[in-house]
């Protein structure tokens, strides 16, 4: 104990951070999805992760609340290393973060307004009902969803549930919040709309965020810096401008959305026909 | 072939480690619920979606099992005019060994199949990592109401199955082959006695905990995808239903001993 307080005042000389993550390196059987990955992430800012489908962004940011636990490396909080923490000391420290996962994750036996609640009734005595009520009209109207209280999670597109996913996210005003990509699935008025309520929630208690995200526009609007994940390191990291003026070329690919020339040269070679492509009249006698 | 073996074995025994944490878990957080009254209504829900609905089906099975067993061996016992001693053998077997059994394995069928397929889609939609990501411990919140449940309505739903046995087989062997009624009661409330059926019903506090905490675990462990879902039903449903067999076969020596240890004269009658 007196030596989580040490290096947790040592943290915060440190410039403030309120995340460290150590050497960390995650395999599954033998895929090697993290590899000695090292990133201190700065409390009241804004991180973007950016990076290819399948680089092991989720499963980074899934690290941070120890959803998974590390191959090897280290994880911490506020200075308090917690990858190793037992299950019931990990919830207490878990009620100061907010997730907002990847498919929205929301309860499908519960509706919309419960599971708003959801986090509220696990951690604090309710003793009124109207103030429950009242929290969940305004999470939901930040999120441009209000009146739908009472519908199950079942009846919702997919967009509406990452909305209502995000509204239970922030239900306990979180000191961190990890969105996995908040604005995929969403039209681009919606998205933006999501870009200044991240804005927005920062002026206000000024929550860490920590975004993982595929949409640049997004990433340049909200980010106080970005990290691309590749291949399982960091390749990159640094505020937009260094971003975009990045030399190596798969960043630059990335930004651009543009896909690579030795994987174009193999797409022309193949054709535009393939072999075993078959037509309708084929099937013809 | 050897290397084979010797992986699937440490699988198994990695499988068995996993499957005894969880075990141990469950029965913690199911303790603490008991004395926990925010837990009650979670429990209430589960009670009445595992007891209500399993009623029909326990009681149809019952009143079958107690017809089947009065008609095969109502030609044995008439062939040496024993035929009122039916009463003592349908009603015995009934309350000690079938009823309970037959009911739990309904019960793993029922239950214990929308357990795992519940537990099994919330897992692959990570909404078992939500509760968890929300400081919540997804054993407190999911498991151990489901437990309580099972485990607290599994004797009743015994009682509905004997009762329905005993029903079953006074209607074939008095109705249908025309036993002599007083004759058939008297001797079945000589050859049952309450042990047998206190026997009966505490069996059923075993069963329903054993098919919950194995259906939770393999949905709690379930692979990705409707067919991981799928498989692991079948897959809770199968180790369910050896549990029992093996679960009932312990109970019934542990019960015996403790007769024998009680009652030490009856045996020599
Ligand atoms: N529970 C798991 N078991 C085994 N492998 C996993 C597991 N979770 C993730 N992986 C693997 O880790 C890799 C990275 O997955 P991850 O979900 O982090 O990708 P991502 O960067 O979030 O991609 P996307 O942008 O498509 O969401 C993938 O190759 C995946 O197969
Ligand atoms: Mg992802």
């Amino acid at each position: 104990m007196i030596e989580n307080n040490k290096s947790k005042q040592d943290s915060e000389k440190e410039g403030g951070e309120i995340i460290v993550v150590k050497n960390l390196s995650k395999k599954f059987g033998s895929n090697v999805v993290l590899d000695n990955i090292s990133l201190g992430i700065e409390k009241g800012k804004t991180t973007v992760i950016i990076g290819p489908s399948g680089c092991g962004k989720t499963v980074l940011i899934k690290h941070l609340i120890v959803l998974l636990r590390p191959s090897s490396g280290e994880v911490y909080y506020k200075g308090v290393r917690i990858d190793n923490l037992p299950d019931d000391k990990l919830n207490k420290v878990r009620t100061n973060f907010g997730f907002l996962f990847q498919g929205g994750a929301l309860f499908d036996s519960l509706s919309v307004a419960e599971n708003i609640k959801f986090p509220v009734k696990q951690h604090y005595k309710v003793t009124e009902r109207s103030g429950l009520d009242e929290l969940v009209k305004t999470k939901l109207s930040l999120v441009g969803l209000e009146g739908y209280q009472d519908y199950y999670p079942a009846k919702l597109s997919g967009g509406q549930k990452k909305r209502v996913a995000l509204a239970r996210a922030i239900a306990l005003n979180p000191e961190v919040i990890l969105y996995d990509e908040p604005t995929t699935g969403l039209d681009p008025i919606r998205s933006d709309v999501i870009n200044e309520l991240i804005l927005k929630l920062r002026q206000g208690l000024g929550p860490t965020s920590i975004i993982v995200t595929h949409d640049m526009t997004s990433a340049y609007k909200i980010a106080d810096r970005i990290i691309m994940l590749y291949e399982g390191k960091i390749i990159a990291d640094g505020d937009a401008s260094h971003i975009r003026n990045h030399p190596h070329p798969v960043v630059q690919q990335f930004i651009n959305g543009r896909i690579g020339e030795d994987d174009l040269a193999v797409l022309r070679a193949s054709g535009t026909i393939f072999q075993t492509q078959y037509l309708p009249r084929d099937f013809e006698k | 072939m050897i290397e084979t073996i010797g992986a699937k074995s440490i699988e198994m025994s990695f499988d068995l480690g996993r499957f005894g944490r969880f075990l141990w878990k469950s029965l913690l957080a199911s303790l603490r619920s008991c004395i926990n009254p925010r837990t009650y209504p979670l429990v209430w829900d589960q009670m009445h979606i595992i007891g209500v609905r399993s009623v029909p089906v326990v009681m149809i099975t019952g009143a079958f099992v107690g017809m089947i067993l009065a008609v095969e061996a109502y030609d044995q016992l008439a062939g040496m005019g024993l035929e009122e001693h039916l009463g003592v053998l349908i009603n015995i077997s009934v309350v000690k060994e079938l009823g309970p059994v037959l009911a739990a394995v309904m019960l793993a069928g029922r239950v214990g199949g929308a357990l795992t397929a519940e537990l099994g889609t919330m897992n692959v939609t990570e909404q078992i990592d939500a509760v968890k990501s929300m400081g919540t411990d997804p054993i407190r919140y999911l498991v151990a109401p489901r437990v309580l449940g099972c485990v607290l309505l599994t004797p009743f739903l015994i009682i509905y199955a004997d009762l329905m046995g005993v029903v079953g087989g006074a209607f074939v062997s008095l109705e249908e082959f025309g036993i002599n009624s007083s004759g058939y009661w008297s001797f079945s409330a000589s050859g049952v006695e309450f042990w047998d059926v206190s026997i009966g019903v505490i069996k059923g506090f075993f069963f329903g905990g054993a098919i919950a905490i194995i259906s939770c675990y393999k949905g709690f462990t379930c692979r990705e995808g409707a067919e991981g879902v799928g498989r692991a039903c079948t897959e809770a449903f199968v180790a369910s239903f050896i549990s029992i067999l093996a679960l009932n076969f312990a109970l019934a020596i542990i019960s015996k001993a403790i007769y024998n240890t009680l009652w030490p004269i009856k045996i020599m009658l």
